[in-house]
């Protein structure tokens, strides 16, 4: 990436209630409860908004052109706008694309919507689409493999690598018992670690329900303003430095050597003067969309040789209280609406930075 | 390009998924007053003096929550606008052709799409009176309305 | 459909199997590979000049190299498990609507004489899950009937 025009920060953001079942509100009105938050968050009303963002999976709800149906939530009414769906990354994909329409100075002020009601669709089902037809997609079962896992095991022993896995697990519930809008607080105990992954079903292989993220209905808005807004309206900004996103070819993943989480973390390192991830990262924020790969990917963002990521686990450094506090809201075990969840991710690392957990929402106390 | 455009061929697949919609407490009213009461419940948003059909929980132009203004509007209408529907695919309601309208209904400021029922020849255009035929069977969507039907 | 619940109001829920037919065109390259399997029996892989990398799924350009791949081989049938998942979560068949009985086993199997990490997706037939292992040997079955789909290979059988 090439310097931006202008500087751009987060001013606000809002999250509707996760759970796994918001029978009561329909799409919009889910939206409109993160909408609402994020604009009383900054102080603003839609008429200060240039542009809205919307973000979700597709074939998840099986509604077709979802932003024009939620523009009775979204406030998008009039306005210009852009409906992203990468995936699971469709949240990321929202904080990017309005951190470039904000820093190109196309707009002022943007609004990132990322939105999911799981329970509507079949998420499994849905993802098994992004297998070509002709090729695997009578083979895939979603994003759920035990492939991680077996990695994880091979690499740091079966005991220590199941271990792990479990911990992280148990740190990210007991996160989310300290926010209040999480889906699953299940109050994992510690003194019951060996029993807990047991007793859940298995899924694939050595990935079993405990280890998986939650299929949750939520929403995210997040609001994005230039440089010049933040001083005008004297918003309480935290500045986005920077972004990288690395693609791969879908049918390509035994072939490269580095994952692209880790291609993107070295480059974004490198930008910024980043030499030592681990001591000079404050809190981290980290789409972990099951235990397995939280331990594994948490090994690539930090560009770990050998198992300092595991230790990180092991010796609670990645807790709320440790040296390095990962995913404080529960993070995605713990809620997941796909499309929003790592808009939370942003929303979350934003809230840290302007250091306004003690005073507003519950959010970690 | 490289290749034998020959081996090329087309195989038949499909997607079938299944899925579910909640239409939420506000929805819901409005549909279990069609489906038990045979009425027809609109929300009024008092700032920008709009009457929406179906209802919504909030306004889209002025955010303001409309889940206390409650309205009755007629079962009775204008036409907005209309199409004749001669393809058939698997999704319709009814076998083409036939006549989708938009219709106004006394009280609304908005209108909806139905199907409308043009008996014997009887050709539709922008601005007929038409009313509500509700089904006999009660039903959970918006075919509790049957039909519309040119008022005589 | 209704959803009522205990002492709440009653709120309304649309349940529905979205069922579309559709219709995906092999284009030549991908034709080649599934004629191969349905015809003759082969499984058949295309190369990379530059790096010398065997496709699987076959694709008209090296995905690392962008260069054209025209050179075919036939790999396997025989070749060594990679990567394998035990699967106990049932999930539809989005190709079909119909969900799958489990539990059963996924595997990639590196195809022998293939250059490059191209491993071969398929079931695996393994009435004992717990001899499933990276390195076991398999080796590819056809089915009998074979209409030019990944169905045209059966399983990958284990080599006793």
């Amino acid at each position: 990436m090439k310097k931006k025009n202008r500087n751009v920060a987060i001013i606000g953001s809002g999250m509707s209630k996760f759970s796994s079942h918001r029978e009561e509100v329909n799409q919009p009105e889910l939206i409109h409860e993160a909408v609402v938050e994020a604009l009383e968050d900054a102080h603003l009303t839609m008429d200060d908004v240039d542009c809205v963002l919307h973000g979700n999976m597709e074939l998840f709800e099986m509604v077709h052109q979802p932003d024009m149906w939620h523009v009775l939530g979204t406030g998008a009414w009039g306005k210009p706008g852009v409906r992203l769906t990468t995936g699971g990354t469709t949240g990321a994909t929202l904080a990017c694309a309005a951190d470039n329409l904000v820093a190109s100075g196309l707009h002022d002020v943007v609004l990132a919507i990322g939105f999911e009601k799981l329970e509507e669709g079949h998420a499994t089902g849905g993802i098994t689409n992004m297998a070509d037809p002709l090729w695997g997609r009578s083979l895939q079962t979603g994003a759920l493999t035990g492939t991680a896992a077996q990695k994880l095991i091979e690499q740091f022993g079966e005991e220590r690598a199941k271990n792990a896995a479990i911990k992280m697990r148990i740190i990210m519930d007991e996160h989310a018992m300290r926010n209040e809008k999480a889906h699953r607080r299940l109050r994992l105990d510690r003194k019951y670690m060996k029993q807990i992954a047991t007793q859940t079903p298995p899924l694939v292989g050595e990935l079993r329900m405990i280890h998986m993220c939650s299929q949750s209905d939520g929403a995210c808005a997040v609001i994005f303003a230039s440089e010049d807004k933040v001083a005008q309206l004297g918003a309480n900004p935290a500045w986005v430095v920077d972004h990288e996103t690395v693609h791969r070819e879908e049918t390509l993943i035994f072939n490269s050597g580095k994952s692209t989480h880790r291609v993107a973390a070295e480059r974004l390192y490198a930008r910024n003067g980043i030499t030592d991830p681990i001591h000079q990262i404050d809190v981290f924020e980290m789409y972990d969309p099951s235990a397995w790969w939280g331990v594994d990917w948490l090994g690539d963002f930090l560009l770990c040789e050998s198992d300092e990521h595991v230790k990180m686990v092991e010796n609670d450094q990645i807790a709320i209280e440790g040296e390095f506090p990962l995913n404080p809201s529960g993070g995605v075990q713990a809620s997941n609406p796909i499309g929003a969840t790592a808009l939370v991710r942003v929303a979350e690392a934003a809230m840290q930075v302007v250091a306004r957990r003690a005073n507003t929402r519950c959010r970690v106390m | 390009m490289s290749g034998e455009t020959e081996y090329a061929y087309v195989v038949e697949g499909k997607m079938a998924l299944p899925y579910q919609y909640f239409a939420g407490a506000v929805g819901s009213k409005f549909l279990i007053a069609l489906r038990d009461e045979k009425r027809i419940l609109g929300v009024r948003c008092p700032k920008c003096e709009t009457t929406f059909v179906p209802p919504r929980q909030t306004c889209e132009r002025c955010f303001s929550d409309l889940t206390s203004h409650w309205v009755d509007v007629g079962s009775s209408g204008e036409i907005t606008g209309y199409t004749v529907i001669n393809y058939k695919e698997p999704y319709q309601p009814k076998e083409p052709p036939y006549v989708l309208a938009l219709i106004k209904l006394d009280g609304a400021d908005t209108p909806f799409a139905h199907i409308l029922n043009c008996a014997d020849g009887a050709q539709p255009a922008i601005g007929m009176r038409v009313r509500a035929v509700f089904s006999k069977e009660p039903k959970d969507n918006i075919l509790a309305i049957s039909h519309f039907e040119l008022e005589p | 459909m209704s959803n009522k619940k205990e002492g709440g109001p009653e709120l309304i829920v649309s349940r529905q199997i979205l069922s579309i037919a559709q219709r995906f065109s092999t284009g030549p390259v991908m034709g080649r590979f599934l004629r191969e399997l349905r015809d003759n029996k082969r499984i058949m892989a295309n190369k990379c000049p530059k790096c010398g990398r065997h496709q699987l799924p076959p694709r008209e350009v090296c995905a690392l190299c962008s260069v054209e791949a025209t050179e075919w081989e036939e790999l396997g049938p025989e070749g060594a498990i990679r990567d394998y998942d035990i699967v106990y979560y049932s999930s539809p068949d989005p190709l079909t609507g119909e969900t799958r009985e489990t539990p059963y086993v996924l595997c990639w199997a590196q195809l022998d004489r293939t250059q490059g990490d191209a491993p071969l997706w398929h079931l695996l037939n393994a009435p004992d899950l717990s001899k499933v292992r990276r390195g076991l040997r398999v080796r590819v079955v056809f089915s009998e009937e074979r209409d030019g789909t990944m169905g045209d290979i059966k399983y990958f059988e284990i080599i006793e």
